[in-house]
């Protein structure tokens, strides 16, 4: 687990945190500072979108309650242009809170008061999504052919990580593809929620599983609602 | 989906009590004794009008015989009172003249006769033909009245199915408000009848409710927001504290007010009806061993032909944790949990649940035992919450030989609340 922050790292990885609560942003701040992050702050939506468009943070952790633009407005915007990983925190923990968060293409979502370890946990789960390598990058290289997958107008190159559909590249968010991957790895059977928490959240028992289900949801319009199937009272499928 | 496939079948065979039997039964009632009486009456008065008739062409014959036999100069019917029926010759005797309606055998005849210079006379008319009609114009009453009645009948089940149909419109969106889905409505009703009225009522009453529990809940989620973020930064900033024994101090605190502020925001989210049941499959006896793992309090766990249920596992999880919790704080060891088939069985080896506890169920804040313990007493509240959220009986109870007893048992078929 602890291979994915290299605490001893020349370049530290750097968590934007837009938090407009001062003592959660400062001990959030040191908290994280302490696990071997750096942290940059910002106190209201606006200043947090300036700070990602100068682009040198990792990951993006947002409260969805801020004032001004707020938390759900400015994963909308930041989703426009960028799949980097973001990780909201919600203090209301009902569902409209989660539910936007999650269809405004969050990756994943805490509720307050969160214990520092499991938002770390957290934190390295969604960047070991995102920084996930390649198979071909690996010395022993796949066992799979290294042509790309083909599923009508959807093409997936495992190697580059690239998809395209209709010939024309689509962005996916880490926890998009991350999904996107666990489907074409597992064609034809189904796959039920728990375990889709399991393998692409990193998720134990508790997780949540409306974030499977946005997440498919996001996913299906990106790559087309027909090649994600739902198996009512089980799970999701992708068809061959 | 059973309420439906119910609805489907009393479409075509309702109910032996339905409203629709009623109506039906009441218009055939209606129709038949209407068809009786007015049957009845055409019987008796043709019946009437056919005697007068037989009496005046009776006498009218018997002038007539007497007139032909005067101008002929011959005898007139001369009759011998063996001939004649008992009471036309009794009327006779009292008037001298008298018709008299005999019905048969061989057949129905009206006589006629008179008294006239001690000689008797009568002629006889017969009345078969007469006979033959009535008889003829009962059976057609009998025909027609039964014809209506097979017309009237199924045309009046047929008509009855429409308010039959609406009401019971009405009753699926009332069954499914009670099951917890307040978007149900009936709609907009055609029509300004009663079934209209019951269903404008039903909506505007789902309507009410529904604005009652936005607010509840738009509230619980506001109190949550402001409880919840200085707790944050309280739990946060207590981690960066160095150790000692006041940091534990401290943490310690910290730890039971987070827990009892999200007991006490379950609650307010339970009491406000915002929780929603959301139901997979799940392996009763693996779930439970694993929930009573996580409490990390010893139990024993027992299982036979534990069933796979349809049921929300985050929330089954919080009821079986919170049982062996509470067995544990206000009961004594050893804790046994047995699953067999749909139920669960959490029992510990204490002085059992407070008698005020069997009668009025777990209150908030009462732990029973007069120092109160250890915890708040809301762990048996929240567990009896969730469980009526997943569709499940929770009982409480003390087993003979010592020791509380709660039973859990799972629903047949899932929640209701699985729209």
């Amino acid at each position: 687990m602890s291979d994915s922050v290299p605490a001893s790292a020349p370049t530290p990885v750097t968590v934007l945190l837009v938090e407009d609560d001062e003592v959660i942003r400062r001990s959030v701040a040191m908290a994280l500072e302490r696990y071997g992050y750096r942290v940059l702050v910002a106190a209201d939506g606006l200043t947090g979108l300036e700070l990602f468009r100068e682009g040198r943070h990792d990951l993006l952790l947002l409260d969805v309650m801020l004032p001004g633009l707020d938390g759900i407005g400015l994963c909308r915007r930041v989703r426009e242009t960028s799949t980097d990983p973001i990780l909201m925190m919600s203090a209301r923990g009902d569902s409209l809170d989660v539910v936007s968060g999650l269809e405004a293409g969050a990756d994943d979502y805490v509720v307050k008061p969160v214990d520092t370890a499991v938002l770390v946990a957290r934190i390295r789960s969604l960047l070991r999504r995102a920084a996930f390598a390649p198979p071909a990058a690996g010395p022993a290289g796949p066992p799979e052919p290294d042509g790309p997958l083909v599923f009508g107008d959807l093409s997936l190159d495992p190697a580059a990580l690239e998809v395209r559909r209709g010939g024309e590249r689509i962005a996916l968010a880490p926890t998009e593809l991350r999904l996107l991957l666990e489907f074409v790895a597992h064609p034809g059977i189904v796959l039920d929620r728990q375990t889709l928490l399991r393998e692409v959240w990193d998720y134990g028992w508790d997780g949540d599983t409306r974030v499977v289900d946005l997440c498919v949801q996001r996913l299906r319009k990106k790559v087309g609602a027909e090649r994600v199937e739902t198996v009512r009272g089980f799970g999701y499928k992708w068809k061959r | 989906m059973s309420g439906g496939r119910r609805g489907a079948v009393a479409g075509l065979v309702p109910h032996p009590r339905s409203l629709r039997w009623k109506i039906v039964l009441l218009v055939a009632l209606a129709c038949a004794s209407m068809a009786l009486t007015v049957g009845v009456l055409v019987h008796e008065s043709v019946l009437r009008r056919s005697l007068n008739e037989g009496g005046a062409r009776a006498t009218a014959s018997l002038e007539k015989a007497l007139e032909e036999a005067a101008a002929a100069g011959e005898e007139g019917p001369l009759a011998s009172p063996g001939e004649l029926p008992d009471p036309l010759l009794r009327q006779i005797e009292h008037g001298g003249e008298a018709t008299f309606y005999e019905n048969g055998p061989p057949a129905p005849v009206f006589w006629a006769a008179r008294r006239e210079g001690g000689k008797l006379y009568a002629v006889e008319v017969d009345m078969t033909a007469d006979l033959l009609t009535r008889q003829a114009l009962d059976r057609h009453m009998w025909k027609y009245s039964l014809l209506t009645l097979g017309v009237v009948v199924p045309a009046t089940a047929l008509a009855s199915e429409l308010p039959a149909r609406r009401l019971r419109r009405v009753a699926r969106t009332a069954r499914r408000i009670t099951a917890g889905d307040l978007d149900a409505r009936t709609g907009p009703v055609r029509g300004g009848d009663e079934v209209a009225e019951i269903s404008a009522v039903v909506d505007s009453m789902a309507d009410s409710l529904q604005r009652r529990i936005d607010t509840e809940q738009r509230f619980t989620a506001d109190v949550a927001h402001e409880l919840r973020t200085p707790l944050m930064g309280l739990v946060t900033s207590a981690e960066l504290l160095p150790e000692g024994e006041v940091t534990d101090l401290v943490q310690g605190r910290v730890r039971v007010l987070r827990d009892l502020v999200e007991d006490l925001l379950e609650i307010s989210r339970l009491d406000a009806g915002a929780e929603r049941s959301r139901p997979g499959p799940v392996d009763l006896a693996g779930l439970v061993r694993d929930a009573v793992r996580r409490t990390g309090l010893a139990a024993r766990v027992s299982g036979q032909d534990a069933a796979v249920v349809e049921t929300d596992p985050r929330r089954l999880d919080r009821i079986v944790s919170n049982l062996v919790v509470n067995a544990h704080r206000h009961g004594a060891g050893p804790v046994e949990v047995v699953v067999a088939g749909r139920t669960v069985t959490v029992r510990d080896h204490g002085p059992g649940f407070p008698p005020d506890l069997l009668a009025h169920g777990p209150q908030r804040f009462r732990t029973g035992t007069a120092e109160r313990g250890r915890g708040h007493g809301l762990g048996l509240t929240i567990a009896s919450g969730q469980a009526k959220v997943i569709g499940a009986a929770l009982d409480f109870a003390n087993a003979p030989d010592g020791g509380a007893v709660a039973t859990l048992r799972l629903p047949e078929d899932g929640t209701p609340a699985d729209a």
